[in-house]
């Protein structure tokens, strides 16, 4: 079957960052009817590396016409669950790895200093990144930006992963991400400072029916979901949310979207505080971007008014918010949030966290707004699809049916499709 | 046949279009489509970009592109960068190879066929809207899908709109119906009436002729201060709208003007608007000093409305001073009521008690790709560069003079009137 052709660069890169050395490789036809694409290939291509790998992959649909196609998936052996995990990344890193020119990204062994890596065109460069530790996430892009080849994603770990908190987080940009598993120290441990994606290329997808998404909006635009939007309406549904909804009256939001998602789940929010640590009084005023929905539930939950200056904190480290809330005690005052976020940084040896009462679903960051079956099957789909998991948890319209139209509408090849996705959502 | 027959050069391969404009563009200008961005709305999901980068590629690679969308992740904004179509694109005079036109249709496009993707159109076009593909080196730019944007449909959030601009300016109409009328009643018909006129009780009076009235003679006469009650009302509840609706000078200048688009440009030493506050006191000063008006006797408002009537006409050297002062038009667009008319400054004391303000809502408006507001403004008192950096511009209505020119030309209904005590811009939220 070759409906998969235009979805696919068809190419593997792999990097081993012991040797300092990148290669690409093609993506057999075969695996790709066998496994789809997206979480289930990044296993099946995991199997045949060591246990410290890493595969950074996108679905069929990452990129495509269908609705919020925006997902890249890491997927590693986490140190923190013991168990294979997937770490869905959304906004645009997925389209941007495959304008890339590659689909999948294995980076095995350990760079013998700092390196960042930087993929366009279908090559894979390792450059240094020594400069960028234990910077600030919005300084070290600062500096990318200055210093780096042309790039339009970037993931980058921040000084939490630096220092081998296990409990740091990957950033999207300056954004954070739902990595809670330890991807960021992971890639700490392999000297792995981050990904630059070049995303200048492109793919053909379904381009002779571009229209199809837009069918596809108008049929859930009748959704009380696509009416209620932005991080509020996730963030209401799960425990505790509504209250930590509250803490978001700033004083601009914006709601803001992945790719091509007609109905965004993220807000931006601009807030005007003071530092205490400063001796100024004057206020300033910041911006952050809001895609966490269970960081910021569990740390609005501890710190109460004081969330968004205490979130802004957790971002700039490479914090997982989540983790973080574990740590502070409730009814404390700014000044004591931030200090006992400095301390985390500065611990030595650093400060663990315990797990065992967390789920690890998929990187262990995307809201449970479902339960049961139907969570884990949708959720499944979406990270082997490469579309964005949270938009099919708020859509029931969406079915795995609809989603393989994107790729062919031939009786014949949806059957073929259905057979493999089921087979692949098993191997999971 | 010697060597210099045979050489060709640009202007004979592709002659620059000579810009021939009818008597009926100046009442009805052509349309000029473009696509409107509406900031507020976009979530900056780049569906535009993909659709936009299908028809220009035929694959979905956003940075091929024609339209970008950028987001500012402090300020939480998102921006796009799209050709805006201007009536007078600078991209098109920059190309070197002349493979940017601009079709009757309004639509700016680019012959890729004498493209040599020197970029120079990019850094010529203040939005930076052609863009140049990384991959291919070819320059993108909207070419409004030939009339049925594809980005507009496509857009999920209905952030961008497509307009094929307005038809019709009414606002343009009616103040140049207005205009020619006055001059007509008040040139032609009753002669004279301007500085002072009277019918059984109702008398109506020139308020600078009435101050140096009150200087020269050192009495003040209730009656002719009250004569001058209906401008200065007029003024307070509506601004300097003589100046721009009635005023028989002003219509003249704005003829002149119309014939003498290219101007020369005004010597900076003279720029000062407070000119024509020492002008006004120049002429009360010196009706007290003399004892007589003696700005009435140079008065182009004045002179216009006793001389130029079909019974004076050929009778006064006073004649001479309209067109002396008119041609002042050639080095700026209404240079005399811009430094010099002291009618205009009684009437700009006047318009600090103004019920109503011009604002210009930066956040609705296109900024640095578009500024027409600021082109048309006949006193040139909008502020461009404030425009360029996202603020609104404060405009002083001392000196604004209710045209309304912004307001018309205006493609995003940016410009508004809003009373004094209002303080929201457009796209700012409730007022």
């Amino acid at each position: 079957m070759n409906s998969f052709q235009p979805f696919y660069n068809r190419k593997i890169g792999v990097v081993d960052l012991s040797a300092s050395k990148a290669e690409v490789i093609p993506l057999v036809q075969k695996q790709v009817s066998r496994h789809i694409g997206g979480a289930a290939m990044n296993s099946a291509i995991l199997e045949g590396y060591q246990d410290d790998a890493l595969v950074f992959g996108t679905g069929p649909l990452t990129g495509s016409f269908a609705p919020a196609s925006s997902l890249m998936i890491a997927s590693f052996a986490s140190l923190v669950f013991n168990s294979i995990c997937h770490v869905p990344f959304m906004l645009r890193t997925g389209p941007d790895m495959k304008f890339s020119g590659i689909d999948y990204l294995v980076v095995k062994g350990t760079a013998p200093e700092r390196s960042i890596l930087h993929v366009n065109h279908g090559k894979i460069r390792t450059l240094p990144a020594g400069n960028l530790q234990h910077m600030h996430i919005p300084e070290a892009i600062r500096e990318l930006k200055k210093a780096s080849p042309l790039f339009q994603s970037v993931i980058i770990t921040g000084p939490a992963a630096d220092r081998g908190i296990p409990f740091a987080s990957v950033s999207i940009g300056t954004n954070g991400s739902l990595d809670k598993a330890g991807l960021a120290s992971l890639m700490a441990a392999k000297n792995l400072k981050g990904i630059m994606l070049g995303g200048t290329e492109g793919l053909p997808f379904n381009r002779d029916n571009p229209q199809q998404g837009k069918e596809l909006e108008k049929i859930i635009s009748t959704d009380k979901n696509f009416k209620h939007r932005g991080f509020y309406s996730v963030l209401k549904k799960l425990e505790g949310g509504e209250e930590a909804g509250k803490f978001l009256k700033a004083s601009g939001e914006k709601d803001m979207a992945c790719y091509h998602c007609p109905s965004p789940c993220m807000t931006h929010v601009r807030y005007s505080w003071h530092d205490p640590r400063k001796k100024e009084m004057q206020n300033s005023k910041e911006g952050l971007l809001l895609l966490d929905h269970t960081g910021y539930a569990a740390l609005a939950e501890k710190v109460g008014k004081n969330i968004l200056p205490v979130l802004r904190a957790c971002l700039h480290y490479g914090l997982d918010p989540a983790a973080v809330a574990e740590k502070l005690s409730e009814g404390g005052t700014m000044l004591e949030y931030l200090n006992a976020i400095d301390k985390i940084i500065s611990d030595n040896p650093p400060q663990t966290t315990d797990v065992s009462q967390r789920q690890c679903l998929f990187g262990g960051g995307l809201p449970p707004i479902l339960t049961g079956d139907v969570l884990e099957k949708k959720v499944a789909i979406a990270m082997i699809l490469g579309v964005c998991p949270i938009f099919l948890l708020r859509f029931a319209q969406i079915t795995d049916a609809t989603l393989l139209s994107f790729i062919s509408t031939s009786e014949e090849d949806l059957t073929t499709l259905q057979e493999g996705l089921s087979s692949a959502i098993s191997s999971l | 046949m010697t060597e210099q027959d045979f050489s060709l050069n640009l202007e004979d391969l592709r002659p620059r279009p000579a810009e021939k404009k009818h008597l009926s563009e100046y009442f009805m200008p052509p349309r000029h489509s473009f696509i409107i961005f509406h900031p507020d709305k976009c979530t900056g999901c780049g569906a535009c970009e993909m659709i936009c980068s299908t028809r220009n590629t035929g694959k979905v690679a956003p940075v091929s592109a024609s339209v970008k969308v950028i987001r500012d992740e402090k300020e939480g904004k998102n921006f796009s960068i799209l050709c805006q179509h201007c009536r007078k694109p600078l991209c098109l005079p920059a190309c070197p190879t002349r493979a940017i036109e601009k079709g009757d249709d309004g639509i700016v496009r680019i012959d890729k066929l004498f493209c040599t993707q020197c970029g120079i159109c990019a850094m010529a076009c203040p939005a930076a809207a052609p863009i140049k593909d990384p991959c291919s080196q070819e320059i993108h730019k909207c070419d409004l899908c030939e009339g049925d944007p594809l980005c507009v449909k496509h857009c999920p959030e209905n952030a961008l709109t497509f307009t094929r601009g307005k038809a019709l300016r009414w606002i343009k109409g009616l103040r140049w119906t207005s205009q020619f009328i006055s001059f007509l009643l008040l040139v032609v018909v009753f002669i004279g009436t301007f500085c002072y006129f009277r019918t059984g009780s109702i008398s109506f009076a020139c308020p600078t002729g009435t101050l140096q009235n009150i200087a020269s003679s050192g009495t003040i006469v209730l009656v002719g201060v009250s004569s001058t009650l209906a401008l200065l009302i007029l003024t307070v509840l509506a601004g300097r709208l003589f100046c721009g609706w009635v005023c028989p000078f002003g219509f003249v200048l704005d003829l002149v003007d119309k014939v003498t688009p290219k101007k020369i440009g005004w010597p900076s030493f003279l720029k000062s608007r407070m000119t024509k506050y020492g002008v006004l006191t120049g002429a009360v000063g010196g009706s007290y000093a003399l004892g007589f008006q003696v700005f009435c006797t140079v008065c182009p408002i004045g002179t216009l409305c006793r001389s130029y009537g079909v019974q004076s006409f050929f009778k006064s050297a006073e004649l001479a001073i309209v067109p002396a002062l008119a041609s002042l038009e050639i080095a700026q667009r209404r240079s005399w009521c811009r430094y010099f008319c002291p009618v205009g400054a009684v009437l700009g004391l006047t318009a600090l008690l103004r019920m109503i303000k011009i604002i210009i809502g930066a956040k609705k408006c296109k900024k640095f790709s578009c500024i027409q507001c600021a082109e048309v403004c006949p006193v040139g008192i909008i502020d461009a560069d404030k425009l360029r950096e996202g603020l609104s511009p404060k405009i002083p209505m001392t000196e604004c003079i209710m045209c309304m020119r912004c307001i018309d030309r205006c493609p995003y209904d940016a410009a508004k009137i809003r009373f004094r005590w209002q303080k929201a811009a457009p796209g700012e939220g409730r007022t």
